[in-house]
């Protein structure tokens, strides 16, 4: 049997992968907030546009998998992964990225890439204008770096949020 | 107008934000660019922060959609707490800039500062009241943790009273500026007043 997707979101991310279904308080609680709703799925919808130039989307795809396995958000890390398998992103790399065998890249522009990633997931403290210019001289543009950067940032909202909406919707279970 | 609190590297004084890369320039900018500024308030196109992010203009609109809805939707949890979220996670990700900014506007909107000094000093104990210790703390776990937060977090914010709308706007609210911090952070850095005593001073 199969339920026919709603109507207002039909493909919303986050609804999807916690899960949170319509008629679930959680779910309703959440739509209260549409323009979150909206612009949470609008914003991971345009990091990931082939539109934004300067980052290939398999690069930002294998970025957005090692932070969530850093973050130990296990079902957007799936998520990242199964988006990399159906872009035809050579399996043996994403395997090597999902295991954090980021020293073992011989990519020397990706692995510059994922050590951004993983300080900003880790420590956005860390962060530096060395950084930024190692960024620089790996070939990245300015919009580049700024989509890189709006990336690991929404990620790590990404995680948050649907972290607080599980605890939320597990709460409601437990009542 | 009270002293400014300086505790601990953190400061409710007003700074400025220096970007590492070029902005966008407002004479050249496309009308993507400028509805994207635009959306996010009417000072935008004067900041240099935004005028960087505006080098990818879809992704700034639809963060301004947003921050604005999160931060000033009406209903649910009152605005200063939503900010004294915001200022936990800018303190606990020692976002200077960050943590000056909404630690101002908590100020202005409950007309007091004792629990920013509190975060400020030591986040673990903050709070002036239990349910305000219950936000703290929330915040905290979602920063740090946020793999390990569970029905026992939300329990605890539902016996010091907050309603389920208000849990979600401080889950909001934290996870923003969770998103808000790693840019400030990463893309430049604060200037405080006394380096910058030679331009517009207060500005």
């Amino acid at each position: 049997m199969t339920s026919a997707p709603t109507p207002s979101t039909p493909t919303d991310l986050i609804d999807r992968l916690i899960p949170l279904a319509p008629g679930r308080s959680t779910w309703q609680i959440r739509h209260e907030r549409p323009k979150v709703v909206e612009a949470t799925q609008g914003s991971y919808e345009a990091l990931f546009s082939p539109a934004v130039e300067g980052l290939t989307v398999t690069e930002r795809l294998l970025v957005a998998l090692h932070a969530c396995r850093i973050g130990r958000a296990d079902a957007f890390g799936d998520h990242y992964r199964e988006r990399l398998l159906a872009e035809d992103a050579e399996a043996s790399l994403v395997d090597t990225v999902d295991r954090g065998e980021i020293a073992s890249l011989r990519d020397p522009r990706l692995a510059c890439l994922l050590g951004f990633t993983a300080t900003l997931m880790r420590r956005p403290l860390d962060g530096d204008r060395a950084a930024v210019q190692a960024l620089r001289d790996a070939g990245l543009s300015t919009p580049a770096i700024v989509a890189l950067a709006q990336l690991v940032a929404f990620l790590s909202y990404q995680v948050r949020l649907a972290a607080g909406l599980k605890a939320m919707s597990d709460a409601e279970v437990a009542a | 107008m009270t002293a400014p609190i300086r505790i601990q590297g953190f400061t409710t004084e007003v700074l400025r934000w220096q970007p590492w890369l070029e902005g966008v320039a407002l004479d050249s900018a496309t009308p993507e660019q400028l509805a994207a500024l635009d959306a996010m308030s009417p000072q935008a196109r004067s900041s240099p922060y935004f005028l960087l992010l505006a080098h990818q203009p879809e992704i700034l609109l639809q963060r301004s959609i947003a921050f604005n809805a999160i931060m000033f939707a009406p209903g649910g949890m009152p605005r200063a707490e939503r900010e004294l979220g915001a200022t936990v996670e800018s303190r606990l990700n020692g976002c200077v800039y960050c943590a000056s900014v909404h630690a101002q506007r908590f100020q202005q909107l409950a007309r007091r500062s004792d629990v920013i000094e509190q975060v400020f000093e030591e986040p673990g104990s903050a709070g002036t009241t239990p349910r305000e210790q219950a936000i703290v703390r929330f915040s905290m776990r979602l920063a740090e943790k946020p793999d390990e937060v569970s029905a026992e977090d939300i329990r605890a914010l539902r016996e010091v009273g907050l309603a389920e709308q208000e849990i979600l706007d401080l889950i909001h609210s934290v996870a923003l500026f969770a998103w808000a911090n790693r840019l400030m952070l990463n893309l430049g850095e604060p200037i405080f007043p006394e380096d910058s005593a030679s331009e517009a001073a207060g500005a």
